[in-house]
This record gives C-alpha cells, structure tokens and sequence, in this order.
C-alpha cells in the first residue's frame, strides 16, 4: 500500500458521508425548489419575490441582520482586544464568559431573554421603575427583543473570530507607535483596527449569515408578528407542507448569503493566490 | 509599558466588561435562577426556593424519553464523529492528497452552510429517497454538523506536533499500522478528546435539525423544550435548561482540562 | 555493521537537480563524515540511505544487497535526527525500547537487557522513567543516540546531531561519539558542515560542494593537502594569494603581485599561474625585518581571547593570520611575516 493509498482510505469514509449525506440533500434540495406540476419551474420564485408580504420578510431578515451585524462589531472589537491584552488568568475568565453562551442551546437561552424581556420581566420592570415607558410595555414580540437575544447569541462568534487576529498582531507594533507619539487611543485607531480587520470581516460575515439564518430565537422573542425568512421556511414545511416553496426560500436564502460572501472570498482569495 | 492605558478609559474598559457579561450571561442565570422558584409563574427574580420542578421533571415521561433519546445519538455522534473526522484529519495533515486544501474547505463545509438550509435538505432527501426520519437520520445529521469541529480541534493539535516523528518511527522498523497507533494516534489524542466533547455538546444541545427531522415519539431534548416555549411554559422548562446549562459547564470543564481552552480562542 | 555502497546517485526535486551522481564505497565498522555548506546535499544524501529519499538514478547498496527500493523500515538502519524526534508520549526507557519492539527483535527480558545497556552507554540510565519534555537539550540528544545505537543497525546515520547544543556541550559529546564509534564499531555517516567536527570524529572526510564529491580522505589527507580552491577554502582556513610559480637559484617560488617571492618546496612542479594557500595558523608575524619574511600592511587586530587575529593586505591581497596572544604588534607598526615552505600549497585553478 503506498502513503497514498493509506491517506485515501482515512478520507473515505469522512468524504463519503460529507457526499452523500451533506451535499447530496443541499441538491436535492435545489431540485425541489424548482419542481412544478408539470416539469421544472420557476414558480415558487416568483411567488416569493413578486409577494410584498414576503418581500417584507426578506427585507426585514435582512435588515435585522445588518443591525445585529454591525451592534456585535461595535461590542466585540473592543471585547476582544481586552480579552488580547490582558493576563492569562483573567483571559480564561473572559474565554469561558464568551462560550459558554455559545456552548449552550440556543432554546435554553432564548428562554432566558423571554423571561427578562416579558411583561414581568427584568427590563421592562426596571425602565417602568424609571419611568421612561407606560404600564403595559413588553420587550417581547419586538424587533428589539429579536436584535438582543440574537446580539447575545452571535457576539460570541464575532468576539473569537476578531481575537484570533488581534492575537497575532505583533505586540511591537503598537509599543513602536508609542514610541513614535500616538496616545492609546490613536494607536488602536491607526495600529490595532486595521490590522485587525480581516477578523472583523471574517466575524461579520459569519454573524450576517447566521442571524439572516436563524428561527430559533426570532420566533420565541419576536413571535408570530416579526417574521423572518427562516421562519417563513420553517412555517412552510412544517405547518403549511408546501416543501417546494420552502426549498425556493432556503435557495433565495442560501443565494443571498453567497452574494454577501462572494466578495469576500475573491478579496482573500487575491491576497493568498 | 508605562501608563500602557490611561486610567479613564481602563476603568471604562472594567465597566464595558461587566456589562457585555451581563449580557452574554444574564439569559443563563435567570434560567438557573426561575427552575428554584416556588411559584408557577414564571418570572425573574423568583419567589421562594423550590426544588420541585426539578423533581417534577425528572419524574415525567416526555423529558424522560427526549433526554434519553437525546444522549442516545449525542453518545452514538460522539463515537462516529470523532473516528471519522480523527482519520480525515490525520489524512489532510499529511497533506499527501490532491488538492489538499480544497479537501479541507470540503470538510469544513457544513461549519459554513446555515444549518437551517441544511435541515431542510436532509428532510427532503431522506423522505424521498427512505421514507419517514429515524433516529438513524439524526444520527447521520449531527454527526455531519459535529464532523467539522472533531476535524479542526484535531488539525490544531497536529499542526503544532513534530514533523519528523514518523520518520523517525520508520527508520526504527514501524511499518504502515505500527506508525498510525503508535506515533500518529497518540498525537493526535488531545484533539480526538476535545472534538469528542464538542460533537457530544453540539448533538446534544441541537435544535434546529432535530426540529425539522422528527416525527410523534422522536423528540430530542431542545425539541421538549422549544415545545414547551411556544405553549405554556412553567418553572420545570427551567428546571430541565438548567440540568443542560450544568452539563455545558462540565464539558466546558473537561475540555479546559484535556487541551485548555485558550487554543481554540481562535475560531 | 556493514558495508555502504552509493552507486552514482543523481537525485532532482522538481527542476532542481541535488545531487549529480555521487559515488561512495563505505567500508563496515567505518566512520564516514558528509561534509559541507548548507545546500550542498549532504542530508538530502543521508536521507537517500535512510531511505525517506528516493533516487532519482543510481542506487544503494548494504552488504552487498540493494536496498534502493527498500522503505527505511525494511532497511537495517538507524537516525539521528538534528531535532531528535523523541516520541513525547513514551518515557525515556520505553523511546529507546521502541526500534526493539518495532522490528520485533529479542524477547521482552532481553530488550529489557539493551535498553539498559544502551542508557548506561549514554549515562542516562537514571533518567529512564521521565519523559523527554522534562529533559534538557544535551539529555534529550543522549535519548535520541541511544535509541539509535540500542538496535545494533547495519548502519547508522547521524544529522547534524550536535549543532542544536552549545559549544561546551558540543565538545563532550564529540568525544562521547567517538569512544561510542571505537566499542561499538558501527558504520556510522554523519552529516555536518562543521569542519572542525568532521576532523575530529572521522575515519574518512567526503567534502560535497553543489551536489558532487568535491574530495575524500582522511581528515590528515585533506587538511594536509586540500585538492582544489573550495577544498583548501573549507577546510583549515586558508587564505588564497595570486602568484607566478617560477624558478629561482634557491628553487622554485612564487612571485607575488609586488614582486616579493615566497619559496616552495623543491619538490614543487607547477609553474606559472596559481594560487598559494597559506594557512592562518601557518603564518608567522614578527616586528623586525629578517632573513625570510616578507612586508605586509596590517589593517586590523582581532582580539579573540587566547588568540588574536591580524587582518594583513599581502601583496594587495588581503590575508588573515591566527597567532598566540604573545605576539602583539601596535597598530600602524610594520609587519613582517613568514611561512615555511612546506606549509604552503600550490592550487592550480
């Protein structure tokens, strides 16, 4: 048996189950979008995209998911640079504190901000108390209440993507800096931010794809009044058992998050190639 | 460095801290702290101490029967996911295939695919081509998911071991077998055990396949649960999120231990 | 122990051709040394023997046998590597045991035995049960040796075993290496590029340069009487000085570029263009103007601690000159040098 051969036999199964098991379903599920009554078509497209009702939907995923994208940014830059900097102890503090979130159920949490955001919860307790919003005010079932239980659920990502680079920044270019007559913050600002861009592109990437992906918490937080796209996926094969229609909207889906991608890839694709 | 941070903005730092925290921790601890109320109601902070819900759960049928099912494929995901990605990694860390890293992007896909278009994909595969889902399919599922993270864990433990040792293994007479469970394997340890913790925390605590595949008597335990949200949740929805919140933290525990956890800081 | 035989190996990676046919006949019980730069291809040839290289042409033979498409496995061998390669999973004693087990050789009693023996030839025998990250760097390299010799290979074959250590340690363990070679009497190759080394360990020098056997011999041979310009540059450290070879009434001399003439020996028979090699060490300093010596310039004074070198410009060219530390001249003072004939070589080209 030559290396090969022996290297061969290792992949296979990993490569046969990813085949046949991953990407196989991934057509099939290209093939459903497109099945009509009598033959292929593109009906179901254009049902979803010529509907203002859905059009609302795909709008409000994905602007829901900008704002999400961009509030885990602002917080996860500068939580992962503290976490860059300080000393080993407190940085494992901060790392367990970051995935532990992410290490748990997403039902579990979101259970936790239905009860904090309801009626009787901490929040709206706490702003009545202040007196900025009436008797009956609720968090829950708000576009808000879906931007903060998704804001817990994806800064973890944001937070470990950036860290990875910050990470590696060489630590004397910042000393250099110094030297050289920048205050702190001028050398984050001209130094550490744009070297550490490629990980807050990589983390809004990912945080742009799964919040425009997400049903779990959007449903429980926002309920049947906020829709998103994946919701609307999930209503369809499940409640309405239109499986086509659900198979047009997760292809409308996974295409919208190729767009946002492609760039991306062809950007570090140039810098590597 | 001196005066590395001015004193205004490392005591804005501490404050930033607590709070982004509170944010990523609240959720959990109100959890933790509504499954010890007294009252029915659900709400935070909890009146009185009660330990009945927890009682109440663990006395009934359906999250019984969804944690057995539940640890059933996450034990049955652990032992594929880690035998299968454990070898493809060794494989790719040879780098002797072709197109290697297109090899590894391959294995490293479903990380990237919303598992949601996924899920879909798998339902509408697995019915037309075998009929009604099965505990096999969800173990076939999350094992996809889970393969991801047993590959990668394992591809940073060999990065960073000696290049030459299996040279040196073969100069000392191993042949093909003798190196693999002599010299790569035991490499390879640390990053089978840590991806074996990850493919069990992440077949456990996974919602979204498990909703789209089931059917009356196939529940998983975040299936239970999501259930009970949408309805009527009492206190015992609590009790139950918090027996899985423990189980996290031990996982969480153990990894630390076995790899420590700084080393996969860097997604 | 065995006899080596490399049959005219020619071995290219990609575009890049190595090595350009290199032949060799090793005999058993003999301590080789593949001597050179970096990039001249001396490991890419140890490896070859190893067999973690394939040729590209050419093959290699032990006892008699080729083993040229033989897996390193299959070959009687052993290797150091410059890294060692300790197995970080297994203790110290079971490193050593490990060649034994895997080429299944002896009982587990008598593996028992030459793992001891092997520890005990390297002073390790107290370390046995720890494991290589809580050794240090000269402990971890006596793991590695003793792993290597514990199987008794036909032959053995070091890389560069000793430049991760310091110069102390370095020292020891040279002598350690050949009182080994002298009980054990192993067909040994050792790659290095450090000429001192090679002088000192070896039965025989092979100098490579770009991929071909620029000289071979004994380490007297070559640092005696290097072949070529390269030869006497590495070995020994020898200044290069133009001259025309001619004759004299006192015999034959060559005549520098200002006219000055350094005699040779009689025996000498070159003629005309050439170049004289005179060793640093060779060259003697003196203050006053003697029967003998020639005028030199003195640029600069090295201090090195038991020695000083002068940095001299002879005859426009610029020479070093090695001597003890009681010969001191001021700077800006004239110099005289000198150099016994039969401690000058003519390299022609």
């Amino acid at each position: 048996m030559t290396d090969r051969a022996e290297n061969l036999i290792l992949a296979l199964p990993g490569l046969l189950l990813l085949a046949l098991a991953f990407f196989l379903p991934i057509a099939q599920m290209l093939v459903l979008s497109v099945e009509g009554a009598n033959g292929p078509t593109l009906e179901h497209f254009v049902r979803f995209l010529s509907d203002p009702f859905y059009l609302g939907v795909l709008w409000r995923t994905v602007r829901l998911s900008f704002i999400i994208t961009v509030i885990c940014a602002a917080i996860g830059f500068p939580l992962a640079y503290i976490m860059a900097r300080v000393g080993p102890r407190a940085r494992l503090w901060l790392i367990v504190m970051v995935i532990l979130p992410l290490m748990t159920s997403v039902v579990v949490r979101t259970f936790g901000w239905m009860v904090i955001l309801s009626r009787g919860g901490l929040i709206p307790a706490l702003l009545r108390d202040f007196g900025l919003v009436g008797r009956n005010f609720a968090l829950m079932q708000t576009e808000a209440a879906v931007v903060i239980g998704m804001v817990q659920v994806l800064l973890p990502f944001m937070t470990l993507s950036i860290l990875g680079v910050i990470t590696r920044i060489d630590r004397r270019l910042e000393e250099a800096a110094r030297t050289m007559g920048c205050s702190f913050l001028q050398t984050l600002r001209t130094v550490v931010f744009p070297l550490s861009l490629p990980g807050l592109v990589a983390g809004s990437l990912l945080c742009f794809t799964l919040s425009a992906s997400s049903f779990v918490t959007p449903n429980l937080l926002g309920g049947t009044r906020i829709q998103v796209l994946a919701a609307s996926i999930y209503k369809s094969v499940t409640q309405v058992l239109d499986w086509p229609f659900a198979a047009a909207q997760a292809v409308i889906l996974f295409v919208g998050i190729l767009l946002v991608l492609a760039p991306y890839v062809k950007m570090t694709a140039r810098n590597n190639g | 460095m001196v005066r590395a941070v001015p004193t205004p903005l490392r005591i804005l730092a501490i404050v930033f801290v607590i709070l982004t925290g509170l944010i990523l921790l609240a959720p959990l601890i109100v959890v933790v702290g509504v499954s010890v109320s007294e009252n029915q109601f659900i709400a935070f902070p909890p009146q009185g101490f009660s330990f009945k819900w927890y009682e109440k759960v663990l006395a009934s049928p359906e999250y019984l029967s969804a944690g057995a099912t539940s640890l059933q494929i996450a034990l049955l995901v652990t032992l594929s996911a880690t035998v299968i990605g454990g070898a493809a990694a060794i494989a790719l860390h040879r780098r002797q295939l072709p197109f290697s890293d297109i090899l590894a992007t391959f294995f490293l896909s479903p990380l990237v695919l919303p598992t949601i278009i996924y899920a879909i994909g798998m339902l509408m595969f697995w019915s037309a081509a075998f009929g009604p889902v099965s505990t096999f399919t969800l173990w076939i599922g999350h094992t996809v998911i889970a393969l991801p993270y047993v590959v990668r864990t394992t591809l940073a433990v060999l990065a960073e071991s000696d290049p030459f040792l299996e040279e040196a293994a073969r100069t000392m007479g191993a042949g093909r077998i003798q190196r693999l469970f002599h010299v790569v394997v035991p490499q390879c340890i640390p990053g089978l055990a840590a991806g074996a913790f990850f493919a069990f925390n992440i077949s456990f605590d996974e919602a979204v396949l498990s909703l789209f595949l089931r059917k009356p008597g196939l529940t998983t335990l975040p299936v239970q649960i999501y259930g009970q949200l949408e309805f009527s949740p009492d206190p015992s929805v609590a009790a139950v999120s918090s027996i899985m919140i423990a189980l996290t933290i031990v996982l969480i525990v153990i990894i630390d231990r076995m790899l420590g956890l700084s080393r996969f800081a860097s997604t | 122990m065995a006899n080596v035989r490399l049959l005219d190996i020619k071995k290219s990676f990609a575009t890049l051709q190595v090595l350009h046919g290199i032949s060799l006949d090793i005999q058993s019980g003999e301590f080789i040394s593949l001597l050179g730069a970096s990039g001249c291809g001396k490991t890419t040839l140890l490896r070859i023997v190893a067999g973690l290289e394939s040729v590209s042409s050419g093959g290699v033979e032990i006892d008699g046998r080729s083993v040229t498409n033989l897996p390193p496995e299959k070959r009687d061998i052993a290797m150091m590597f410059q890294s060692y390669a300790l197995l970080p999973h297994l203790s110290v004693y079971e490193n050593v045991r490990f060649p034994l087990r895997m080429r299944h050789i002896g009982s587990r009693d008598e593996q028992d035995a030459h793992v001891k023996a092997a520890l005990e030839t390297v002073q390790l025998g107290h370390l046995a049960e720890r494991r290589p990250r809580q050794l240090s760097g000269g402990q971890q390299q006596r793991v590695a040796l003793a792993r290597a010799i514990v199987s008794k290979p036909k032959v053995l074959l070091l890389d560069e075993p000793l430049s991760n250590l310091d110069a102390r340690l370095r020292e020891d363990m040279q002598v350690e290496l050949i009182e080994i070679h002298k009980r054990l009497g192993l067909t040994t190759l050792f790659v290095t590029h450090d000429q001192e080394e090679a002088l000192s360990l070896s039965d025989r020098i092979v100098l490579l340069n770009a991929g071909r056997i620029e000289q071979q011999g004994t380490p007297d041979d070559i640092y005696a009487r290097p072949a070529t310009g390269f030869a006497s540059n590495f070995i020994g450290s020898a200044n290069l000085v133009p001259a025309q070879i001619i004759d004299t009434p006192g015999g034959p001399a060559g005549k520098l570029a200002d006219g000055q003439l350094l005699p040779l020996p009689a025996s000498e028979t070159t003629r005309g263009e050439a170049n004289l090699a005179l060793r640093q060490e060779d060259i003697a300093l003196a203050a006053v103007n003697t029967d003998g010596t020639l005028k030199a310039d003195l640029r600069t004074r090295v201090f090195l601690g038991a020695r000083n070198r002068y940095v001299l410009s002879l005859a426009g060219t610029t020479i070093r000159a090695l001597t003890a530390n009681d010969v001191l001249i001021e700077d800006g003072a004239p110099v005289r040098i000198s150099i016994a004939p039969e401690r000058i070589r003519v390299i022609k080209g």
